[in-house]
């Protein structure tokens, strides 16, 4: 708070700040609560159950879907987060930094429904030529590259995720100095010892935060998956099949709130341990002396 | 990382010259490989819906040729006048969320200690992280005649009636736009107000600035690119997420998204790919007039 400023003003900007943090939240505490009711939604009666996950937890075309979505998950944040991390590092020399960031970032701007539907066309229209080619050749090796299927998947996430990653990676490589490369190469380390052992570890928190947004993105998306994933179903599709066929059941409510509460708890780690992490920092550099300056 | 650097120059063996070689091209590729990816399944895709939009439709698929049946049947039809309220909501949401969430990006940047500013606007990245198709569909349950709010404001005695409006309506859709991309104001207002440093703001109280006049013509040209950036992406992604009017809206609530999704469900591939070169065409054409009027190029400055 700067001197200007009126206690009870600060106070209530406070006071509003949490108010809106908390309305983007209500929808989804609501639904937590909606489902530990045995009566389910618009009950008069509220009677706490475990019922609901203990279906979810016993479904198996949900725990099949389940297990896609963390194959899914996986595959997506083993490439998406090196891919965004060489591309940061690309992005610090490069001398045209516009184009790069642009590339990057630009599917942040672009629908779901548009990124899905261009990229389920185009994967169609190439796994016609890739055909046409392996029948000109003689050969069926090319049949089923772009068909659409897990690869399509991945691929249609990447493209999701790695602005989020490129950014998050950036922003913490934003602190680290280049001169400890430059050291390091002087030294006689090569290019893959001067980043492995010396700036690694410094922006080693940026690329496990991309991972764990990575994760979540891909567990969450709903649109892009159901458009390019062939045939197999992701947690979230089976859920919005059964949402728009049945309308929201008490499974419904137990699911959605299953998603919410893996998020929360992921973010909410990451957020709890970067600030464990920042006040062990700054102890620890209020006990160093002062640097001598001449 | 002195002990680091030791390690690093400890366990060095010199390189031959020719494995280095293919090991810097190999570098070389590498850096450029998630480019290269970019351009491949993202630049060309996109820029490919033009041509795809005038292939002819047949069947079941689409097949070469030169036709602009689908931009006729996007133009001179229901899908234009949906498209264009589309557009009028979608600036509604726009205006909304900056009232609400630019005086929070404002209040963290002047108000707040810069070790904590981080860590405040962190708190607004837990509700994006669920999942948006669930947040979206949680609203349904608040909004709905016997819902979270009607009963709250019911039982409290400020409405008699329940409030049927909020739901499977224009209003629905703008207060799903408003709760789903608020954050996005949030934080490319918090990135934008890197433009403003506190002490002008202690300079305009010095002068007595009221806080209209310091907000006019002081902090909106300066976090104007960051602004914009943020603005075209709520009102981008109001033309496009097609889940929003597809569950909050009622008759009439069509955007791009929902356009393209039941033109892909009706086979008709020219049509979506006509409606998702379109929005491309407005996006393209935001951003160049964003850049024109602002140098987007500035919201890097905190990211060089």
């Amino acid at each position: 708070m700067n001197e200007y400023e009126n206690p009870w003003l600060h106070r209530l900007k406070w006071t509003y700040l949490l108010i809106v943090v908390l309305t983007l939240m209500i929808p989804v505490l609501y639904v937590m609560y909606i489902s530990f009711n045995a009566n389910g939604f618009g009950a008069n009666e509220y009677v706490f159950t475990l019922e609901w996950y203990g279906l979810i937890l016993s479904d198996e075309i949900l725990i099949g879907a389940l297990r896609w979505t963390m194959t899914l998950a996986v595959v997506v944040t083993v490439i998406a987060v090196p891919m965004a991390l060489l591309a940061a590092k690309y992005y610090k020399t490069a001398d045209n930094k516009l184009f790069v960031v642009f590339l990057l970032l630009a599917p942040l701007f672009v629908p779901p429904d548009i990124l899905g539907s261009a990229l389920l066309v185009s994967f169609k229209n190439l796994n016609a030529v890739f055909i046409w080619v392996g029948n000109g050749l003689g050969t069926s090796m090319f049949d089923s590259w772009f068909r659409l299927s897990f690869m399509t998947a991945t691929i249609g996430l990447i493209i999701y995720t790695i602005p989020y990653s490129f950014v998050v990676i950036l922003i913490t490589m934003g602190r680290y100095r280049n001169e400890q490369t430059e050291a390091a190469r002087a030294c006689g380390a090569n290019g893959w010892r001067a980043f492995w052992d010396i700036e690694f570890p410094q922006i080693r928190a940026g690329v496990f935060s991309a991972c764990a947004f990575t994760v979540i993105l891909v567990f969450n998306e709903y649109t892009r998956t159901s458009l390019l994933k062939g045939g197999f179903d992701t947690f979230t599709t089976v859920l919005i099949s059964q949402m728009l066929n049945t309308g929201m059941s008490a499974q419904s409510y137990a699911m959605s709130a299953l998603i919410s509460f893996v998020a929360i708890a992921v973010i909410g780690s990451i957020i709890l341990i970067t600030l464990i992490r920042a006040e062990t920092l700054a102890r620890i550099a209020r006990g160093k002396p002062e640097p001598a300056t001449s | 990382m002195t002990s680091a650097l030791s390690n690093a120059t400890g366990g060095v063996t010199p390189a031959k010259s020719v494995p280095l070689a293919s090991r810097e091209r190999l570098a070389y590729w590498a850096f450029r490989a998630p480019l290269i990816f970019m351009v491949l399944f993202f630049a060309i895709p996109m820029a490919m819906t033009v041509v795809f939009s005038v292939f002819e439709r047949t069947m079941f698929w689409m097949e070469p040729g030169f036709t602009l049946q689908a931009y006729e049947n996007f133009f001179f039809s229901a899908r234009l006048t949906n498209f264009l309220n589309s557009m009028k909501y979608s600036l509604i949401s726009v205006v909304i969320c900056f009232i609400l969430g630019f005086p929070i990006a404002v209040f963290v940047r002047k108000s707040i200690p810069l070790v904590a500013q981080h860590r405040v606007v962190l708190l607004f990245i837990l509700p994006f992280m669920v999942s948006e198709i669930i947040r979206v569909f949680a609203l349904r349950p608040v909004l709905q005649r016997n819902g979270l709010l009607n009963t709250t404001l019911t039982n409290l005695g400020i409405i008699d009636e329940p409030i049927t409006a909020l739901l499977y309506t224009h209003t629905g859709v703008v207060i799903g736009e408003v709760m789903s991309f608020l954050p996005f104001i949030i934080f490319s207002g918090f990135l934008a107000m890197e433009a403003v440093p506190k002490f002008i703001f202690e300079v305009c109280d010095d002068l007595g600035v009221g806080p209209w006049r310091r907000f006019k013509d002081v902090i909106l040209p300066l976090a104007a690119p960051g602004i914009f950036a943020g603005s075209v992406f709520i009102f981008v992604n109001g033309l496009g997420v097609a889940l929003l009017p597809n569950i909050l809206g009622g008759a009439g609530a069509v955007n791009a998204g929902l356009i393209a999704t039941q033109a892909i469900s009706a086979l008709d591939f020219p049509l979506a790919m006509a409606v998702s070169a379109i929005m491309m065409a407005t996006l393209m054409t935001l951003l160049w007039i964003g850049h024109r009027l602002f140098d987007l190029t500035k919201i890097l400055t905190p990211l060089s």
